[in-house]
This record gives structure tokens, sequence and C-alpha cells, in this order.
């Protein structure tokens, strides 16, 4: 706008500026940045101090050795999961080590004063009550409080509260997630016609006497009927079986991205499938699609896993950069970038519950081929945003899930959702965007390269599609990226020859655990995975 | 006639018509800034006919003081009027928001309001005379007086059409004010540039008007804050106190009958009957466990409920927990509400505790005799959460195994499937429930349950002198259910359900306006 003013306006000038001057009151508003009044910045991501083992860095070699009994590097859900079965089968000299400040791995969670929330996985499903080593855990960290009938009894602070999901549509947030507010007849048939579909499936088994899908995923049926689902995408799947209806598709396409970070065009048809068809979860409370989720996350399920490791030791701020089999131990390089002292550790033996990307840098040659293969991981960038209030649209009220339809982001939860407190104003909601463009490492770098303040933007104009003007109440807005954040099951990474070699331990002394190895990133697996991988150790498998 | 006179006589019709239709303009905003009075006077202070009928005649009174002052001014009258027409502008176009921001803070609002009749009016009343002289230049008196006064009533036609038809529908009473006050600085501006007369002054007037108009641009943008800062409109009667804390809007309101409190809109009791609601969540359940020694009262911060309880000489202690400090604070320190609760909040005897009641209820490890939960209705999640199976299984730990506990449970009538919905929900937990209704003027027909660890409701204490509600015969009748509430199935409310909040909307959304 020119701001030069004429020694003495005209007329027309003069009317010029009376009209214009709600415009050029707007136009001041808009020029300002909206978001300037917001603070916040970059947190987690110690994305630097994990490229040191890619880079291969010079780290000095260490001068003092320790022994050990057991090593387990990395405390994550499969890591701590590993140490908690092994300390209650008697073993008592287990060291822990983690390379982050914090255990948890994809569970950390963080906390401000309006609540306590979670950085990456944030629920578990009821599970099924067939599986007896997730329940005990579960009795023992109180989230199962007794069984009626035969039947678990969950304890209803961990239950999500009502009301759990809604989609903002249309213009209008509707209840649940599938779509209906405004989809025609048509394209309802078909959504209900899936739905069937997978339903049946969940009770369809092999010749094996096994389930077609299961939890975890290796105890499915080995039948080729159900295996062979592993070698075409999951869009493909739909397309041969005529489902066509875009909302049936936005649905089944959020639904990938929500677990595995990318959409149906990508995702294994097995691996989608399995989303809909695992889950057989029944409670004396509650009904089998019931979710279990509290302010941190699954936070509070990682916490609770190490609260039962006994005496095993634990070390953070460790980062474990070589591991060397020999005959009769493992020579482990370690490495405290705090202090930039590395020492060293004679172990009997080492559980490697790190992700493959890592392991394929702490060993050398074909070991190093065979357990990192082709795996490909999904960057996800995870929001944290406080705010004053929510300014709500048409519909539902806030729930705890809460998504956009036809967005990239998967949408957000609302971390005080299970507070018994009436809300106090401020509240902290968590967003979620799984990056789904280009090759997965342009992607990765991509994501590291944007700025905070992009982020902002990003996240606050994704947001105002259903809560106009939300700039205005947000006051502070945390981001993580996670470059690696989960792995990805394309077709023939779950049923191909790869992951299994690269779950087979080395000379008996080094042995695997991580989600990565099941290619699905999720609490049970990653549990399952950890107890699999501490079986083996202890020679009990 | 030559060419130079016509051409002048062209200009003189000219200016004449645009002064007739500033007439024009200036009338109608004229009969709009006095709907606008009445109209707020109605709103705010009720009896539509006293105030319609005096704010009219205070304005034309004004008017005629106007006109009569229009006689002592002299020299420049383009000058006068450009500026009077400044002055109509800002004061009518801001009469509406300044009244409205004002109505809860000044003691006597009609100062206020006959202060803008009376001075909208005698700017008003100086225009047209004063236009009058200025087109009196060249024209035949009689043939001025008809054409001025032909467009003045016009203007007023149509003013008085839109207002009601246009104006409050689609755009609120303060935006219209404002509108109109636009229009009255745009007839300055008019005049300004049309005349060359006004070349001397026009610098000088332009500041006056663009700071004029950007008071009311402003006024204009920020409209929706001012109608959302001022809530008058919402509550029938006169605010005398409002409060925003962290956790609600408190409002009370009195009239000549009685003191109400509002919650974020809601009635939470009317002085005139809430002895009706107190006595009968207090003395049904007290009457039961005539030993009652400690009581633990949820919610209630008002000291209303404390009040009935400290009539018993038994009473030791009641420990009362409202998430509300501002309320509690409020019933222990004004004058008035603690004339209405009996300064109960002050008795030794009480224990305030200002913290959530879920919380409360986990930690707390004491034994109550007596329970009272008196929670706001379950109209959303989180409050709904207070009245879930989980959360009486955590009272009940709180309670004797002889003692009574008694929940406020919205209306059995309006909300019929609430109420049992609250009563079976209590029922699930083991407890065996006596429900229960009475009426309160300006509730209605309002329900309560109480709640024992099985054994059986017995009033048999002696009830304490000076009640105005409960007696014998009413404890007796309040126990049954007419058919338009008796029992209906309903589920159990549980947090993973909640379904208490899905009936409370579906019964009670008839009733929202």
């Amino acid at each position: 706008m020119n701001t030069d003013r004429p020694e003495m306006p005209s007329r027309r000038e003069w009317l010029r500026l009376l009209a214009g001057v709600p415009l050029a009151a707007v136009a001041a508003c808009s020029s300002k940045n909206p978001y300037s009044h917001i603070t916040g910045g970059i947190a987690g991501a110690n994305h630097k101090v994990g490229h040191l083992l890619r880079d291969g860095a010079a780290i000095p070699a260490p001068d003092e050795y320790m022994e050990r009994e057991i090593v387990i590097a990395g405390a994550g859900v499969s890591g701590l999961s590993a140490a908690r079965w092994l300390d209650r089968k008697g073993h008592n000299d287990i060291l822990l080590l983690e390379m982050g400040e914090r255990t948890g791995g994809n569970a950390v969670w963080g906390q401000n004063k309006a609540s306590a929330y979670p950085w990456g996985a944030h629920y578990l499903p009821v599970p099924d009550a067939a599986d007896e080593e997730l329940a005990a855990f579960l009795q023992a960290a109180g989230v199962i409080t007794g069984y009626r009938n035969g039947l678990p009894v969950f304890n209803e602070y961990h239950l999500c509260h009502d009301p759990e999901e809604r989609l903002f549509i249309h213009g209008h947030w509707q209840e649940g997630l599938l779509p209906h507010f405004g989809v025609p007849g048509p394209d309802r048939q078909q959504i209900a016609g899936f739905m069937q579909h997978v339903a049946a499936l969940k009770e369809e088994k092999g010749t094996d006497g096994k389930y077609a899908f299961s939890i975890p995923l290796d105890t499915s049926s080995a039948d080729e009927r159900w295996r062979i689902l592993d070698t075409i995408t999951f869009a493909q799947y739909l397309k041969e079986r005529g489902y066509t209806s875009a909302y049936l598709l936005w649905y089944l396409n959020y639904c990938c991205k929500d677990d595995y970070g990318m959409g149906i065009e990508h995702t294994s048809a097995w691996a989608g499938l399995h989303y809909f068809a695992a889950r057989r979860g029944r409670a004396a409370n509650a009904d089998h699609s019931s979710i279990l989720t509290w302010p941190q996350g699954n936070g509070f399920l990682a916490d609770a896993l190490r609260a039962q490791c006994g005496n095993a030791e634990i070390k953070t701020g460790v980062l474990l950069y070589r591991v060397l089999p020999h005959l009769d131990y493992v020579e482990l390089h370690c490495l405290m970038p705090d202090t930039g002292k590395s020492f060293g550790i004679r172990a009997k033996k080492v559980l490697l519950s790190s992700p493959r990307y890592v392991n394929k840098h702490l060993l050398a040659g074909d070991i190093s081929n065979r357990i990192s293969g082709q795996a490909s991981y999904a960057p996800w960038v995870v929001a944290n945003i406080t705010f004053s209030s929510l300014p709500q649209g048409r519909g539902t009220a806030l729930c705890w899930d809460n998504v956009i339809y036809g967005r990239d982001s998967v949408g957000y939860v609302y971390a005080n959702h299970q507070s018994l407190t009436p809300p106090v104003g401020k509240g902290v909601i968590t967003w979620y965007l799984p990056i789904q463009a280009g090759s997965d490492k342009d992607a990765r770098m991509q994501v590291y390269k944007r700025s905070w303040n992009d982020w902002v933007k990003v996240i606050m104009e994704d947001l105002s599609i259903a809560h106009r003007d939300i700039h205005r109440f947000v006051e502070n807005i945390d981001v993580w990226v996670w470059g690696h954040g989960m792995i990805q099951p394309v077709p023939g990474y779950i049923w191909g020859r790869e992951r299994t070699a690269a779950m087979r331990p080395v000379n008996d002394r080094i042995f695997f655990a991580h989600s990565d190895l099941s290619g699905i990133s999720i609490f049970e697996e990653a549990f399952h995975q950890g107890i699999r991988a501490a079986k083996e150790l202890s020679g009990m498998s | 006639m030559d060419s130079t006179s016509g051409s002048q006589q062209q200009s003189l019709n000219r200016s004449h018509r645009l002064l007739l239709f500033s007439v024009f303009v200036i009338a109608t905003c004229g009969l709009i800034y006095e709907l606008v009075a009445g109209t707020m006077a109605s709103y705010l202070l009720g009896d539509s006919v006293t105030q319609f009928s005096t704010v009219i005649g205070a304005y034309l009174f004004s008017m005629g003081i106007g006109s009569w002052l229009s006689g002592k001014v002299d020299g420049d009258l383009f000058r006068w009027f450009i500026l009077i027409e400044i002055l109509v502008g800002v004061v009518g176009g801001c009469s509406a928001p300044v009244m409205f921001l004002l109505f809860e803070h000044v003691t006597s609002f009609r100062v206020v309001l006959y202060a803008f009749v009376a001075l909208t009016g005698i700017l008003v009343g100086l225009e047209i005379p004063i236009l009058m002289r200025i087109m009196n230049a060249g024209v035949e008196f009689r043939h001025l007086v008809a054409r001025v006064f032909t467009f003045d009533y016009i203007g007023a036609l149509l003013a008085s059409l839109i207002f009601p038809l246009l104006l409050i529908p689609y755009l609120g009473l303060i935006r219209t004010s404002l509108v109109f006050g636009l229009f009255n600085v745009g007839v300055a501006v008019y005049i300004l540039y049309s005349f060359r007369e006004t070349v001397r002054y026009r610098r000088r007037m332009a500041t006056l008007v663009a700071g004029g108009s950007l008071v009311l641009v402003a006024g204009f943008v920020f409209a929706e804050r001012i109608m959302s800062y001022s809530e008058t409109l919402a509550f029938q009667d006169k605010v005398i106190y409002s409060k925003s804390t962290p956790y609600q809007r408190i409002v009370l309101t009195r009239n000549n009958r009685e003191l109400r409190l509002f919650l974020n809109g809601n009635l939470q009791f009317s002085s005139a009957d809430e002895y009706r609601y107190h006595e009968a969540l207090v003395h049904p359940a007290m009457q039961a466990v005539p030993a009652a020694a400690r009581v633990l009262i949820l919610g209630g911060g008002d000291g209303l409920a404390v009040r009935e309880l400290l009539r018993y000489p038994a009473l030791k202690s009641v420990t009362l927990v409202d998430l509300d400090p501002a309320m509690t604070q409020m019933f222990s320190n004004s004058e008035m509400l603690l004339q209405l609760n009996k300064r109960s909040l002050l008795s030794d005897k009480v224990h305030v505790v200002n913290t959530d009641a879920f919380n409360y209820v986990r930690t707390d490890s004491s034994l109550y005799d007596v329970i009272i939960v008196d929670f706001p209705d379950p109209s959303n999640y989180s409050i709904g959460k207070l009245y879930t199976v989980k959360f009486y299984e955590e009272v009940s730990r709180l309670l004797q195994e002889r003692g009574i506990m008694v929940i406020q449970s919205t209306s059995p009538l309006v909300a019929r499937r609430s109420f049992w919905c609250i009563a079976h929900s209590l029922e699930a937990v083991g407890f065996t429930t006596v429900p229960y209704h009475v009426y309160v003027p300006s509730f209605g027909e309002w329900g309560y349950v109480m709640a024992m660890k099985g054994h059986l409701w017995h009033p048999e204490g002696t009830l304490p002198d000076g009640l105005r509600y409960i007696n014998r015969n009413v404890m007796k009748t309040m126990t049954s259910f007419p058919p338009d509430m008796a029992e209906v199935p309903t589920d159990i409310n549980k947090l993973n359900n909640q379904v208490l909040v899905n009936y409370f909307e579906e019964e009670w959304a008839p009733y929202e306006h």
C-alpha cells in the first residue's frame, strides 16, 4: 500500500480513503506474522549424535573395559521388554544402554503445565486374551485389574474415555472416523462391505489351524493363500476387489499412514489387512474395538516396563558404536557424547534392540549386510501444541482422536482427554504428520532442513481448516522430527526372506530384537520381539 | 438568459439537490438514533412501553432545544453544519456500544441513557434549521419548507421500516448505530468537498472526519467483542456481580424479589426458593443418620447445603470440596451472600478444600457418615466423569457402612433417562438407592438419589426447627413417582461410554434457546 500522502487529498481520494479504512486495518493485521506470539522450538530428535555412527566419525578406541554378563543396546519398548523378561528369569547382571537421555524409544513423552503428552506412540488396543505374556505385564502395571468370567477387567481410568474419535468432513465434526456425514449411499455401502470383509477375515484360519492374521504377526498362519498378499500393494488388492469409493480409500489410506507412515499405494496388502483383521481383543468391561490410552501416551507402558526391570542396570546417554564378535565374548565400544569419553565392554551375550538402520553401522562385513537388508523408514513430524482454548466447529465435541478429512496429517490426539479434572483453560494436543514424499532419504533430509517457523506455519494451516483462527489461542508449539519414525511394511518386507534372516543370532552371542524385525511398528510387536530375543539368548526358545 | 447565468442556475440546482439529499440522510440517521436508544432502554431496563415513550419524549424535547439553539448560531453556517454532522455521527454512532459497555459498571444507567438521548437530540435538532438557512438563498421560502420537510419525513419512514426489518436482524444494535454514525460523517465529507465556501477549513475538518470515522470503524470491527464483553442481554435481571475464573463465569443478578446465581449461564439457585432445593438435598439423608458427625460435600461452594447441615448439633465437621476458590471466597466474604447462607462457610466446623472432586475422592482416606454430591448437571464430558460408576466406586470407599450418600440428579420430568441413569449407575456399584423428587419453582420438578450400602432408608431423626419445606409428610410422598417420571431402563454411565451426557443433551435440547 502506498504510504506517501499527497499534500491535500482530493474529494475522490477522501472517499476512497474512507472506504478503504476497514480494508487497510485488515491488511495491516494480516501482513504481520500471525504466529509471532507462539513460543516453542524443535525438541528431541538427537539425530546429530546418531549421525556420528553413520558418518563413521573417528572415535578414539576405548582404553578401559568392563565385563558384563548381558548387555542390551536400546531402551525402547523391545529392549525394556527383553530386560524385564531376563530379569524375571533370574539373570542378575544385565546392563541396558540407551543413546538418548530417556528410555522409551518411540514411546517417549514430555510434560508442561497444561498436561503430560506423548512424542510418539500413544495407545494400545485392548489386547487378545490369548496373549498371556502381554496380559501378565498389563496386570502387573495395573492396566488389568482382575478377571471376570475369564475375561480381563481393564482399569477404567486407562480405557479411552468417551467421546473417542471424530472426523472433520464437509465442514462438520462427525462422530467416529469412518466417513458418513454427507457421504453418498453407494459409498456407504462400499464402506460397510469392506468392514464386513475384514470382520470375516478376522475369524479365518489357515490349513495349519492358525488365524490368517495375528499379533504378534509371526504367529499368523503360514498358508500361502494369505502370505501371497504380501507381494502386492494394498491399493492393488482393493482395486481387484472393486473397492473404488473415494471415501473408503481415503479412510484406508489414513489407517495405513497412521500405522505404517505411508499410504495404500506403498503398503503391502497383507499389512493393510492385518491392521483390520488381526485384533481379537476382548474385555469384561469394554468392547473389542476399545483402546487404552494415557495423557503421556505409551510412555505410560514404557515406564511400566522399566519399573518391572528389577535389578537390570540402565545407562542413558551412551552411544554404542561398534560390536565385535569374538569366539567366547562380544566386544562393545561405547561413547558418551556429552563428555566425549569412550569405554569398552566385554559381554558374554549381547541383545541389540536397536533399529536395523543403526545395527548396519555397528557390525561389519557380511553380518552387517544380513541384518540391515532393505528396511525403509517413514519420517514423522510430531508437534505438541499448548493452547488456551480450542475454537470448535459444528458437530461432535472435542474427542481423544481428532482427524481432518483429506489432509496429509493424520490429525491430533487430545492429551488432557483422560484427565479427571475439569479443563482449566489450557490444554495440549499432539499433532502427527507422516512424511511421504520422495525416497525416504530425500524425505528425511527435507524434514531436517525445515525450520521451526516452517513447521508452525504448516501446523497452523492444517488445523485452521477445522478450527478457525486457532493460532490466536495457541501459546506454544514444540516440534519433534523423527527421521526414522517407523519401519514401512512395503510389499515383500514381512514375508520376504530377509526379515527372518535378520532375526538370526550371530554365533549364539548376538541377538536381535526390534519391531523392525516384525515390519509393523506397534507396541505389541516390540514387546514380543523383546521376549523372543530374550528367550533365544537364555537358550529357552 | 445568457450562458453564464444558465450554468450558475444549474450549479445552484445541483447544490440544492445535494442539500436535499443530505436532509434525507440526516433525517434517517436521526430517527435511527432515537430507535436505537428506545430499543436499548427496553432491552436493558425492561418495560418497553415506558422506555419507548420516555425516550421518544426526551428525544423530541431535546430536538426542540436544538432548534432553539440554532437561532443563536451565527457566522459561517457551512462550518457549523459540518461540525454538527461530525458530532452527531460520533455521538449517535457510538451511543449503542458505549451504553452496552457502561451498563454493568455504572450505578444509575438511566443517567447515561438520557444523557445520550439529550445530546443526540440537541445535535439532531440543530441540523435541519441550519441546513434550511444555508438553502434559503435563492429559493422561495414556501418551496424550501415543503421540500425539506418532505425529505425529512421520507427519511423517517425509511428508518422506521428498515430498523426492525433489516438492521436489527442483520446488523444488530451496535453495528446499526455505528453504520449510521458513518453516514452522518459521510454527509459532512460530502458537503465539505462539494462547496467552495469550505476551502479555508477543509484540512482541519478533514482531520476531525478522519478521527471520527476511525472511532466508528474500529467500533464496527470490534462489535462482536463488545457484545461478548457485555453479557447483560443474556440475563433477565440486573447483573450485580460478574467474574470470570479459570473454571467458570460467575454471575449474580437481582431484582426486587430474588437473587440469582448463574454459573456459565446456568441457573444455580434463586434466593426465592433455594430453601426447597437445599432442604430436600440435606434433610432426608440426615434424618436417616441422626448421629452423623462427619459430612463430606462435593460441590456446593455457595454454602447453602452447609447452612442446612449446621442445624444438626451432633455434627462435628463438614468438609466442603469445591473446585473454584472464587466461589467459596465470594460466599465467605460478601455480606449479602453471607446473609443467604447464614455465614455457614465461616463456621469452625467447616473445612473448605478447593480442589477437583475426582482427585479428592481418589486420595482421601477418611470415612464420612453422610456424603452430599451437589455437582452441576452433566452437560459436558468433563462434568459427566463425575457421574460415572468409577467415581461412585471411589466415593463408596469414603462412606461409612451405615452411611448415606445423596446426589443431585437433574430433573426426572425433563430428563427422565438421565435421572434414572444416575440411579442405575449407583446400583451398578452395589448401592441400594432411594430416588426422590421435589418441586422447586425456578427449576421445576427436581430429582435426587440417595445411595446406601445395602441397608434401608429410615428417616427416624428429629427434624430441626425452622424448616420451611421438609416435614415428615413431604418425606413420605417425595419417593413416589407419577407415571410421567417413573423408572425407565437405561445404560450404566462409565468413563468409556459417557451415556449420561448423551441422554442429558438429548433430553434438555428442546429447552435450549
